[in-house]
């Protein structure tokens, strides 16, 4: 599990010295600890754009720590800014449209596209970001924020607001190389308030390895006040396959936050699935998600000993890969149903039960290689993509309980299994995303946390994908 | 002599009879053979001469330090056995960090009210001077073993001494002010508090002027001659407050440099010097001072301590605790008459007068829709402050309690918000009325 073009500094310095047509991957800042009250602390976000959230915008940033930069011509661009930044001494700082001052630098940069109506307009990103992208810090951080072009009146509009998604993804390969990430942020109309804790997230060291991806923030689920830190104090939350990897560093981040965490994986896993638990202070729970009376078991466990479960991350997942030609039927099935029909027969257990109490959160696992389609995985691939219309179509069920369901789908993550992969390539998969690596089962870990809380209340039925911005996929 | 009736219940009112307090002075001067305890007997004793109180009528000790002695930290208990008052005058200590005096006195004031005692002392007392000096952990771990443990080998002497490399890492270090959890010495946080919330040096530079100019005028008009008692030291007598500097200005304050960093704009002049002293305060219930003809300066009508993040503004939280304990006495800032604001740095209470007349902290921070309000000049800090009289830590809270309660029985005000920051992220207030 070592990239040496990380973690070796000689080989770093080599490959530099010698100019080498390889690019040396930045090491992405990442976060430690669990979720801290001011997680942009010090840090300086430069706001922009023409738009409506500029005070939503205000408050968020000041109170997360951070100092803006406000581009205008007039002092008065700085209003919204003046009475947040009382309250937390964040005091904004206004520059002109234009070059930007000498020297200068930004670690984050926030485009409130919310007020962009015709093609036109979208001159207004080059404006204003043009003169900045390269003032832009290490694991640096952009965030286009704009309304859904699914919401719009007029086709124009439409195509306006979906071209800030397409603006972003470019962008997003052009600064990979130093580690900085670049997300777009759909906001509906009335949901405002819910961007907060987005973009708390996407502006801090835990979102490192997500870009190039679309969030689009709703009001699909109901929701109150969440809070800033020990985000999950109280909750009880299900993690599956939590024995190693993915699921492992899952675990260990939710209880961090404050979850008690059930450990679920198969008998055979006892050991280390115990360990896991043991360590975090969880529960273990072993059951082979597989068998026909796996959701009655599941249901009848939380309910009896913890009253219900808060958080279900449906981790647990397989791969038997054979090009379809070559393919045993029994391969297909496994894949199919431990990726896809074990994770629909739990949850609706769960959910029929009212086991999984209101506000709950669903978080499956899917996979890039399931959206982009991989040679030899078919049936893989028809259980990971049947993940992302499963989270889709549920999340306008369940939305009025406060249930939100979304999928993760991890990139290439250095685990034990990709390790396995023949080094030329792992080489090549690594070097294929815009951060030019591979990420960590924290990375995926941290996203799963962040839809497990209760400050993600805006987004439902989403497919994040956690692929540091790979080539692959959509 | 036990002689309570049991009062549990009985709803009474705490007043402030009286309060008295050492002259402050510079640490490792004048009073470096007093420790917290010496000074604090000293104080009460003179609390007990000027009020002429009977002995017999004390139920308890209420006392805040901040370095308390480790052979004796309750300091309270340590001061009723020294001025041999009688053995029923029970004592507990608290700390608070700056906080603690005022912590000491509303604790008696909470006691009177729920009828616990009628008759309370609460003061404070710290001595920087008599700052124990610790042998780091390594080295008492290293030792602990050998000096108290089972019979050693010259092989396990050894040991020990290859634990103890390099020596400085043994050697007993200097006490700092600084915060446990961010390692921050104090004065950088006041530094980050004036670059974030742009409070000028100048503007700071100001305010330490007044702060002495105003301190020292009160120091010559004899304002303090009723709150302050002579201390004898080995070395002589101490009258008066030794920090104090009449003659400096604004001009002589710009002359300074920076201590915590560069750039900075926090100098020795616009912070409070490490002080030792002790201050006491007299309490009982109005019904207990009527009876034995005391006349009531003042009474509290709230307090309220909050606590902020100390990692972000370590010292703004009189600036919510303020308005908190405003909203507990059902005032606004207009309606009080006295505003007095322990000056742990100009930065600081700058800062915190600052957020107070910021609409949008009071929005974001306090959830009001509008500013709490602009502290006027010519009712704050009227006779100077922790700046220009020191901080002695625990015992600033009482001096400034004793002060404002003379003011609002003699000066025909009628209230007084006090407001104070501590370490930790702690912020103190509390509003006073006068008792007529």
């Amino acid at each position: 599990m070592t990239d040496f073009l990380l973690e070796n500094e000689n080989a770093r310095k080599l490959v530099k010295t010698l100019g080498l047509p390889i690019p040396v991957p930045e090491k992405l800042a990442r976060a430690k600890g669990p979720y801290e009250e001011r997680p942009l602390d010090d840090k300086k976000v430069l706001v922009c754009g023409v738009g409506e959230l500029q005070s939503v915008l205000a408050q968020s940033l000041t109170k997360a720590g951070a100092y803006p930069l406000v581009i205008g011509t007039h002092e008065s661009a700085l209003e919204p800014f003046v009475g947040p930044g009382e309250a937390w001494a964040r005091a904004p700082e206004l520059v002109a449209p234009g070059e930007a001052p000498d020297g200068a630098r930004v670690d984050a940069i926030v485009f409130d596209g919310t007020g962009l109506e015709t093609p036109e307009d979208l001159h207004q990103l080059y404006a204003f970001i043009h003169p900045w992208i390269r003032r832009l810090n290490r694991s640096g951080r952009v965030v286009v924020i704009g309304r859904p072009a699914a919401d719009a009146k007029k086709p124009t509009h439409a195509a306006t607001r979906a071209g800030l998604e397409g603006f972003t993804r470019s962008l997003a390969k052009e600064i990979g190389g130093n580690g900085s990430i670049a997300n777009s942020v759909f906001v509906q109309k009335g949901a405002e308030a819910r961007l907060d804790a987005v973009l708390r997230f996407l502006l801090s060291p835990r979102s490192a390895f997500i870009s190039c991806q679309p969030f689009h923030v709703t009001n699909l689920a109901q929701g109150d006040q969440a809070p800033d830190t020990h985000v999950l104090g109280g909750k009880v939350a299900l993690v599956t396959g939590a024995a190693r990897g993915i699921g492992e560093a899952t675990a260990e981040l939710l209880a961090a936050e404050g979850a008690h965490v059930v450990c679920l994986d198969r008998p055979a896993d006892d050991a280390p699935c115990s360990q896991v638990a043991q360590r975090i202070g969880g529960s273990t729970l072993l059951v082979d998600i597989t068998d026909p009376d796996a959701p009655d078991r599941i249901a009848a466990e939380l309910k009896e000993r913890f009253g219900g479960v808060d958080v279900v991350v449906h981790n647990a997942g397989v791969t038997r890969d054979k090009t379809l030609g070559r393919m045993q039927p029994d391969a297909w099935d496994m894949a199919v149903d431990i990726n896809l029909g074990a994770v629909i027969r739990i949850t609706d257990r769960l959910l029929r039960d009212d086991v999984l109490r209101p506000g709950g959160r669903i978080i499956c696992l899917s996979s890039v290689s399931g959206i982009a389609g991989n040679r030899g995985q078919t049936n893989y691939s028809a259980g990971k993509a049947g993940i992302v219309g499963f989270v889709k179509a549920l999340a306008a069920k369940v939305g009025k309980k406060g249930v939100t369901v979304n999928a993760i789908a991890p990139g290439f993550i250095e685990t034990r299994l990709t390790n396995a992969m023949p080094v030329a390539i792992r080489e090549v998969a690594r070097r294929m995303s815009a951060v030019g690596q591979g990420g960590t089962p924290e990375d995926v870990g941290q996203a799963i946390t962040f839809l497990a809380t209760p400050g993600a209340v805006g987004l439902s039925g989403e497919t994040v994908r956690v692929c540091g911005g790979a080539l692959v996929g959509a | 002599m036990a002689k309570k009736k049991n009062g549990w219940g009985k709803k009474q009112r705490a007043v402030i009879v009286g309060g008295v307090r050492t002259p402050f002075v510079k640490a490792f001067g004048k009073y470096l053979k007093l420790d917290s305890i010496d000074l604090g007997d000293i104080a009460v004793r003179s609390l007990l001469e000027r009020t002429d109180i009977s002995h017999q009528e004390i139920d308890s000790i209420v006392w805040g330090g901040v370095i308390l002695p480790s052979h004796a930290p309750n300091i309270a208990r340590e001061i009723a056995l020294d001025l041999r008052l009688p053995a029923s005058v029970e004592g507990m200590t608290c700390t608070r960090a700056c906080a603690s005096g005022l912590q000491a006195v509303t604790l008696a004031a909470a006691a009177i009210e729920r009828g616990e005692a009628d008759v309370v002392i609460a003061g404070g007392s710290d001595s920087t001077s008599n700052a124990p000096l610790n042998l780091p952990q390594k080295a008492v771990h290293a030792l602990a073993p050998l000096a108290f443990g089972k019979a050693a080998t010259p092989g396990d002497y050894l040991g020990v001494l290859a634990q103890m490399m390099p020596i400085t890492d043994i050697l007993p270090k200097m006490p700092k002010i600084a915060e446990r959890t961010t390692g921050e010495v104090m004065g950088e946080s006041a530094e980050s508090m004036a670059q974030r919330n742009e409070i000028s040096r100048e503007a700071q530079d100001q305010f330490a002027a007044r702060s002495h100019h105003r301190a020292a005028e009160a120091i010559a008009s004899g304002r303090f001659d009723s709150e302050v008692t002579a201390v004898e030291t080995p070395e002589g007598w101490v009258h008066a407050d030794n920090i104090v500097r009449g003659d400096t200005s604004v001009e002589k304050l710009a002359k300074l440099r920076p201590v915590f960093a560069k750039d900075g704009t926090v100098t020795a002049g616009n912070a409070s010097p490490l002080t030792d002293g002790a201050a006491a305060v007299l309490l009982m219930s109005e019904e207990k001072a009527r009876a034995l003809g005391y006349k009531p300066l003042a009474a509290f009508r709230s307090w309220s301590y909050v606590a902020v993040d100390p990692a972000d503004q370590l010292l703004i939280g009189p600036a919510i605790a303020m308005p908190k304990a405003l909203d507990g006495a059902k005032m606004a800032l207009k309606d009080i008459d006295l505003v007095d604001m322990h000056e742990a740095f100009a930065a600081q209470v700058l800062s915190v007068t600052k957020a107070l007349a910021s609409k949008g902290f009071a929005e974001v921070r306090l959830g009001k829709n509008k500013a709490v309000g602009e502290v006027d000049e010519d009712n704050f800090n009227i006779y100077g402050g922790s700046l220009s009289i020191g901080h002695p830590f625990g015992a600033t809270g009482a001096r400034m309690v004793t002060t404002v309660a003379n003011e609002l029985a003699n000066s025909g005000r009628e209230t007084a918000l006090l407001g104070i920051c501590a370490a930790g992220g702690l912020g103190a207030a509390a509003v006073l009325e006068a008792v007529r």
